[in-house]
């Protein structure tokens, strides 16, 4: 068993949707609400916007977590992209983990743009869940 | 089975003298026992060509894209769905094309076949109802069919065409066992245990794409594998390009593999191909409670939503 | 603005009318109204005696019947306000006087010192942290503190600190000061003085909102003595996310999760004791809508709901209800209710209702929640006293027509809950209907004062290398605390493409700002970098800056790394700074791909469809056509009228068959309205601006085409024709609009009339139409009141479920029932019956109920049984509804983009709806919805060209299979695959840009600018 070294912290990339996640997150910067600096916002325009490509090209390059969150259902800014994305991502995560992929390596949330607080509490979820998995292996591309 | 010939040669026979069609695609003799192929007939005098037997399991329908012209299709319970799928996704219209179906008994594996004779050279197979007789030099061996059927089929729930403009044959009865069994089998693996199976799988792969050339729905002008602008995936075996592109390229056939089995059929590696696309037709299924290819009008699931789709993955911290 | 008093905020026009209008109150009537204002060519000046936009809207937590998150809907509201050029936002102050007369007034308002200049505020917050003293959190309803100097709320606009003088320091006697030293722009400024300004605008819209009830007022409630005795006001911020205990459901006194909860409803509402006897008209809906909010935050929670008949009469709302009714541990309780009790060790509260009618129960709660009311104040009154603006006995705003917008004074013009009680939803649609009378009085003035900035012609950029400018921002300290500002910099000089780099204290200052353009164009950048804040409020700022500097705006990126660095990573300055490295690499090799992108104009067809001749299509496209537009009016009928040629009189007692004629004469009289009746849209194409319709027309069914830049669907709806209660079979049974027609005809008749029974919601809130008909309470009251009129002695008996009296109708409820009409309550499983009996050779009309105060069957020989039928949606709404691709709801009304704040938009830009056709509604309601829908296909017909967005969907047609993928989850029907070529077509002026289509795509045939795959797998690999 490799033994992590104690200071490791995980690098997660996070696509939020513009109109909800997003704000949300700015929500907790005007709130000050402190979470783990492990996330990397990508800023999309509607969680419907995230091509699957998206995400396996962030594991391949060796992210350790990946979260999508998007607007709840039915407050969709663009009336019904968040569903179209929550079938296309229930289906590729089912996927991903049938083949090996730990579960909590890709996780979804729905964070309005009133919910700083909770997006603070999924970004440390997320991050726990992440530093519980370890450093990512699978479907990292080998530098060589 | 020479009845089913006879028919099928009748009805190409009429359809082309009548001029109801320009072509008929069907099956032929091969030039070796068990390889019965592709055939396309234009002429109504080359009809005799059409054979029918336990070894057409090529998916015809990868032969209807991409064309002008009015044709008749011999089709099987998956080479119907993969019809259906493509006029759906207006690869073809569903005035263009005349299906012949053909219930299905399975199509037999060859190489199963082939093994179990242990090397003897096969001159000639002869089918009697289930029974398989296999002669060669000096010797004749009896198998039961059933038993030699490949993967895809031994699964397979719709064997009987779900579309058809003409039917030859007799329905038949469709396999009742419990479906996705397979699937379940191996979901109960650990993570670990699915992790191993697949990197020794994908560790396999040539990236040679007969998998995708031989599937009747991978009609794209450019595969994601080819394209650069983005360049999605490395071109490369190495491990994680590997399996990105298996992911990709099941999760592309979301709601939309009819389980046809070419692409393993076509694979030279033996990649366990089908084990991907087995989940996403069990899922789909479980969660949008939807079959590919059987019905023209169902919209398929990654084209629609329901506001009250099942949505258990989402953190609620 | 400066400080300069007295100044004059608009040129006088040469002659004639001024093309601007002041819109008072920046709630969110007054917000949807300057809105539709400003995008249809007239200059605004919003006004507000707070410190920032929003009003009451921006309090909730969530809205009924969707619980959408009010702030998440409003608050891009706010930005366009902000950023609309047309649009002064005036803020903590009132109006002084107005002179003048409708086209050319004259206004005063005062403004009270805010003691910080908005143009130098930053909205950093600084100045709050520095500040000693605490005070009550106003927005937070008082439930938190905040300090002295602070932002009103999170998503302020103005985006800019304020001063509460009543508790400042210095303001109180010179002292402390801090906030001036610590402010790093000098944007606080004690000097600053109550100053006068002078506006001359057109038309005023008066949206000033209302006052929540204060229960303070009347001694029964223990408000707020017992401290677990919340306002339902109180209780929306204790539900927010980001209210006083953030989001999480606690009760005052323990701060404790409550485990039970009453609501009392009609607290100042329908309350004689009281001076306010109506109906406030929202407070079931939003008690509805708390309790199922609570049930979320606990779901083991029980609720308890004490009322007086639950009022859900809006669109959706009964279904809402009936899932409240079906919540576990949700009690609705049809009682009185009294305060008995405070129990001293666990500060619970004890209720007294009564149950059955007669037996008396006490009951322990944790939290009461108080229903409050809508109410007027004296400041209402004053300032209808001042505009000369009549109102009624509640100081409500009176309308002396029949379009409620309209005020007793000619070119003032009324919106929102200062007319009467209402939902957001119906102050929305009010809104744009004033705007559209506003709109309708100035049309002549329109564009003459509007700005348009000029901006020097576009650099190509697209064949240079990359020179990224990256701007770093210490926001003040609020960055710079945190983050090593100048390590960030020496880094970002680093990565590729970067040709200058600087650090600003603000970089959204003024001179910030012009700086930056200045350096885009002397040092040849055509990529720029800011790293500061959120992009979602200040992106459109630097964008401006771009434009100024003759570069295309979209090439143009930011790193937030306050929101998402500085303020959540507060605690350790190393790991701050890496991320905000990070964060500048990954915008910098992302802004190294931006392209540019141009939003296409197009020509518009200056003309509206209006489908339906009643009442709501006559209003819109007058209103229309009163603006100079040609407008088509179709009408399936061989008359005009609609429904409306069958009511007699509003409850109000407003003659409509006068109005309606009046109506029709004016529609054939205007020279730009075509009438087309008997006729019905038999094809329907195009895009917002340019539709083409293809009508059949008159016995022959000649097909015309029409050509049209928008569309209104007004096509009405129908009478429900029961099957039950002998309905058809026995002549004295008739529909309630059946008996106004009779009364109407032959009045006489019911001189002899002894006994006549109504029985309600018959076709409405049963299992086939699970939905409320609004209307029939008020019509059987309308019709009671007239039969009284006739008959006193005649004896009226109203079988009713719930009686939804909303608003002012309230006081014609209890006027009934002191003329002795009477009630009697029925539940919807045991449903009166109506049978014909013979006794003594004669036929009978018997009427049984139960009666519920006394448990027995009561029976009741009827003359007449007048039946309260359901508005049922017109038939042809499906077939028009699949023509137009626009959307039903599940009860066959035609359904709006969003609920609450694009109640007459389809989602498909162009379309519009109004009155029954939308959902059953009052005369007064549809006129105003009319106006509205009017007002909204304004906004469009005022363009000199339309403007696809920039940021849309490109596809690759090499690429392009043609598998429609694309067209099935684009949610706006803006890609069709073109048949014979088999590719995906996208209309550039429906797509949003959302990109669920290019991630669908399995081709990669399709693509978002500005979100490019390439651009995105960038970012990706400089994670």
């Amino acid at each position: 068993m490799i033994v992590e070294s104690k200071d490791w912290k995980p690098k997660i990339v996070a696509f939020l949707c513009n109109w909800c996640s997003y704000a949300g997150a700015d929500l907790a910067g005007t709130s000050r609400i402190q979470y783990p600096p492990t996330v990397r916002v990508i800023r999309v325009p509607c969680s419907g916007r995230i091509n699957p490509f998206f995400i396996l090209a962030s594991l391949q390059h060796g992210v350790d977590g990946v979260l999508i969150s998007g607007c709840h259902p039915g407050e969709c800014h663009y009336l019904t992209g968040n569903y179209s994305a929550r079938r296309k991502f229930v289906l590729l995560k089912s996927l991903l983990e049938h083949t090996g992929l730990e579960e909590g390596r890709i996780q979804f949330s729905w964070v309005s743009a009133s919910e700083g607080v909770k997006f603070a509490k999924v970004i440390a979820e997320v991050t726990e869940k992440v530093k519980a998995l370890g450093p990512a292996k699978k479907l990292v591309k080998s530098k060589t | 089975m020479p009845e089913l010939t006879n028919k099928i040669r009748e009805v190409a026979r009429d359809l082309l003298q009548q001029k109801k069609v320009d072509l008929v695609i069907g099956f032929a003799r091969g030039t070796t026992p068990m390889c019965s192929t592709p055939c396309f007939v234009r002429q109504d005098g080359e009809v005799n060509g059409l054979i029918w037997d336990s070894f057409c399991e090529n998916n015809l329908a990868k032969y209807l894209v991409k064309r002008s012209d009015k044709i008749a299709i011999i089709a099987k319970g998956c080479d119907a769905r993969a019809v259906v799928e493509l006029i759906k996704e207006n690869q073809i219209s569903r005035d263009q094309v005349v299906i012949i179906g053909v219930p299905c008994q399975g199509m037999v594996d060859r190489g199963m076949v082939r093994s179990a004779l242990e090397g003897n050279e096969i001159q000639e197979v002869e089918e009697k109802d289930d029974r398989l007789i296999i002669k060669g030099k000096n010797f004749e061996k009896v198998l039961n069919r059933n038993e030699f059927l490949h993967p895809s089929c031994k699964v397979c729930t719709h064997r009987n065409p779900v579309i058809y403009d003409i039917l030859v044959g007799d329905t038949v009865k469709e396999l009742d066992t419990e479906p996705y069994l397979d699937v379940a089998e191996f979901e109960a693996l650990t993570p670990e245990e699915r992790e191993e199976y697949f990197s020794k799988e994908f560790a396999k792969c040539i990236r040679c794409y007969a998998c995708r050339n031989a599937c009747p729905l991978c009609y794209c002008q450019e595969c994601f594998v080819d394209c650069s602008k983005p360049q999605w995936i490395g071109k490369t075996t190495e491990a994680s390009d590997t399996a990105i592109f298996h992911i990709m390229r099941a999760f592309h056939l979301a709601g939309r593999c009819v389980e046809c089995g070419a692409c393993e059929r076509a694979c030279p590696m033996g990649v366990d191909i089908r084990k991907l696309n087995r989940k996403l037709t069990k899922d789909v299924k479980e969660r949008f409670d939807y079959e590919a290819g059987l019905n023209l009008e169902e919209v398929a699931p990654l084209s629609t939503f329901k506001p009250d789709d099942a949505e258990e993955f989402i953190l609620h911290p | 603005m400066t400080n300069s008093d007295n100044e004059n905020l608009t040129p006088i026009p040469a002659e004639g009318k001024v093309g601007a209008v002041m819109v008072v109150g920046a709630g969110v009537s007054g917000i949807q109204a300057s809105l539709d204002l400003a995008n249809s060519g007239f200059k605004v000046y919003l006004v507000d005696k707070g410190p920032a936009i929003g009003g009451k809207m921006s309090q909730l937590d969530k809205t009924f019947p969707t619980n959408d998150c009010s702030m998440c809907i409003l608050s891009p509201k706010f930005i366009e306000c902000a950023t609309n050029p047309n649009i002064s936002i005036i803020t903590g102050a009132q109006i002084d006087s107005i002179d003048g007369e409708a086209g050319n007034f004259r206004v005063t308002l005062l403004q009270e010192p805010r003691y910080v200049d908005v143009d130098k505020c930053t909205a950093c917050g600084t100045c709050a942290e520095y500040c000693p003293v605490n005070i009550l959190d106003v927005y937070n309803e008082k439930l938190a503190t905040l300090k002295c100097i602070h932002i009103h709320l999170p998503q302020a606009v103005p985006a800019a600190s304020v001063v509460d003088p009543a508790q400042c320091l210095f303001t109180k006697r010179k002292a402390c000061q801090i906030c001036v030293l610590v402010c790093k722009n000098k944007a606080i400024d004690f000097h600053q003085q109550e100053r006068k300004m002078e506006v001359e605008v057109g038309s005023v819209i008066l949206a000033p909102g209302y006052e929540a009830f204060e229960p303070q007022l009347q001694s029964q409630y223990g408000y707020p003595k017992l401290s677990n005795v919340v306002t339902s006001l109180e209780f929306e911020r204790i539900l927010s996310a980001s209210g006083p205990y953030r989001g999480e459901l606690l009760r005052p006194s323990d701060r404790k999760h409550p485990k039970k909860i009453a609501w009392i409803q009609c607290v100042g509402s329908r309350d004689t004791t009281c001076d306010n006897t109506y109906c406030s008209a929202v407070c079931c809906m939003y008690a509805i809508k708390q309790v199922i909010l609570s049930k979320e935050h606990n779901s083991e929670l029980e609720a308890v709901i004490l009322h007086n008949d639950i009022r859900a009469y809006g669109k959706g709302f009964e279904r809402y209800y009936e899932r409240a009714q079906n919540t576990p541990g949700v009690r609705f309780i049809w009682s009185k209710v009294s305060i008995l009790k405070e129990t001293p060790e666990t500060k619970n509260v004890v209720l007294r209702y009564r149950v059955n009618g007669t037996e008396v129960k006490d009951e322990e709660f944790d939290l009461v929640v108080l229903s409050i009311g809508l109410t007027s104040t004296d400041g209402h009154r004053q300032l209808a006293n001042k505009l000369s603006v009549g109102t009624n006995q509640y100081g409500f705003c009176e309308s002396p027509g029949f379009s409620p917008t309209e005020t007793s004074r000619s070119g003032i013009y009324a919106c929102g809950v200062f007319h009467a009680p209402m939902d957001i939803p119906d102050s929305v649609t009010m809104a744009s209907g004033a705007a559209s009378l506003a709109s309708q009085l100035l049309s002549d003035q329109r564009g003459t004062l509007i700005e348009e900035k000029e901006y020097p012609s576009e650099r190509n950029v697209t064949r240079e290398p990359p020179r990224v400018g990256v701007f770093i921002c210490h926001c003040g300290t609020n960055i710079a605390r945190v983050v090593d500002i100048p390590k960030v910099v020496e880094y970002a000089k680093r990565l590729d493409g970067v040709v200058h780099t600087e650090e600003n204290l603000f970089s959204c200052s003024i001179d910030s700002v012009t700086h930056m353009a200045e350096t885009i164009r002397e040092k040849g950048l055509n990529r720029v970098v800011v790293s500061a804040c959120t992009p979602r409020t200040h992106e459109p700022l630097f964008q401006d800056a771009l434009r100024s500097a003759g570069i295309n705006p979209y090439l143009f990126e930011m790193a937030n790394i306050r929101e998402q660095c500085s303020w959540v990573h507060t605690r350790d300055g190393e790991i701050a700074t890496r991320k905000a490295q990070d964060l500048v690499r990954m915008a910098v090799a992302k802004a190294s791909l931006l392209k540019p992108l141009y939003q296409l104009p197009y020509d518009i067809t200056y003309a509206g469809l209006v489908i339906g001749s009643g009442i709501a299509g006559m209003v819109s496209a007058l209103t229309m056509a009163n603006q100079g537009f040609k407008v088509y009016l179709v009408e399936k009928d061989k008359e005009l009228g609609g429904i409306a040629r069958r009511i007699q009189n509003t409850i109000e007692g407003r003659d409509v068959q006068t109005y309606l004629q009046k109506l029709i004469q004016k529609v054939h009289k205007n020279p730009l309205i075509e009438v087309h009746t008997e006729a019905n849209i038999v094809d329907f194409s195009g895009y917002v601006g340019n539709f083409t319709t293809k009508i059949a027309e008159g016995a022959e069914r000649k097909v015309k085409e029409i050509a049209h830049g928008v569309t209104i669907v007004a096509t009405g709806a129908e009478e429900f024709k029961p099957a039950e209660y002998l309905y058809g079979q026995d002549p004295r049974v008739l529909t309630s609009l059946e008996l106004e027609e009779e009364l109407a005809k032959n009045s006489e008749k019911f001189k002899d009339c002894h006994s006549l029974v109504m029985i309600q919601c018959v076709g409405s809130r049963d299992s086939e139409r699970p939905y409320c008909s609004r209307v029939c309470c008020s019509l059987a009251i309308k019709n009671a009141l007239k039969l009284k009129e006739i008959n006193p002695e005649m004896e009226i008996y109203l079988l009713y479920r719930d009686m939804r009296t909303y608003a002012f109708r309230e006081d014609y409820y209890r006027e009934a029932a002191d003329k002795e009409v009477k009630f009697i309550r029925y539940d919807v499983d045991d449903k009166p019956e109506v049978e014909v009996v013979t006794e003594n050779d004669q036929s009978i009309l018997r009427v049984t109920v139960t009666d519920p105060t006394l448990g027995q069957r009561l029976m009741v020989d009827a003359d007449i049984v007048s039946l309260s039928t359901a508005s049922v949606p017109s038939t042809d709404n499906k077939e028009l509804s699949q023509l137009l691709k626009v959307p039903l709801n599940e009860d066959n009304f035609f359904m709006e983009a969003h609920m609450k704040l694009r109640p007459v938009d389809f989602a498909t830009d162009g379309i519009f709806m109004c009155g029954l056709a939308h959902s059953p509604k009052f005369i007064d309601e549809s006129i105003t919805q009319a106006q509205a829908a009017a007002s909204r296909a304004i906004t469009i017909l005022a363009q000199k060209t339309m403007k696809a967005s920039g940021a849309i969907c490109v596809t690759d047609k090499w690429k392009c299979t043609g598998c429609g993928v694309c067209q099935e989850v684009c949610p706006f029907s803006a890609i069709e695959v073109e048949a014979k070529e088999k590719v995906a077509v996208v209309n550039e002026a429906l797509c949003k840009g959302c990109g669920v289509c290019a991630s669908s795509c399995r081709s990669s045939a399709l693509d978002i600018g500005g979100v490019s795959d390439q651009q995105t797998l960038t970012l990706i690999q400089a994670l």
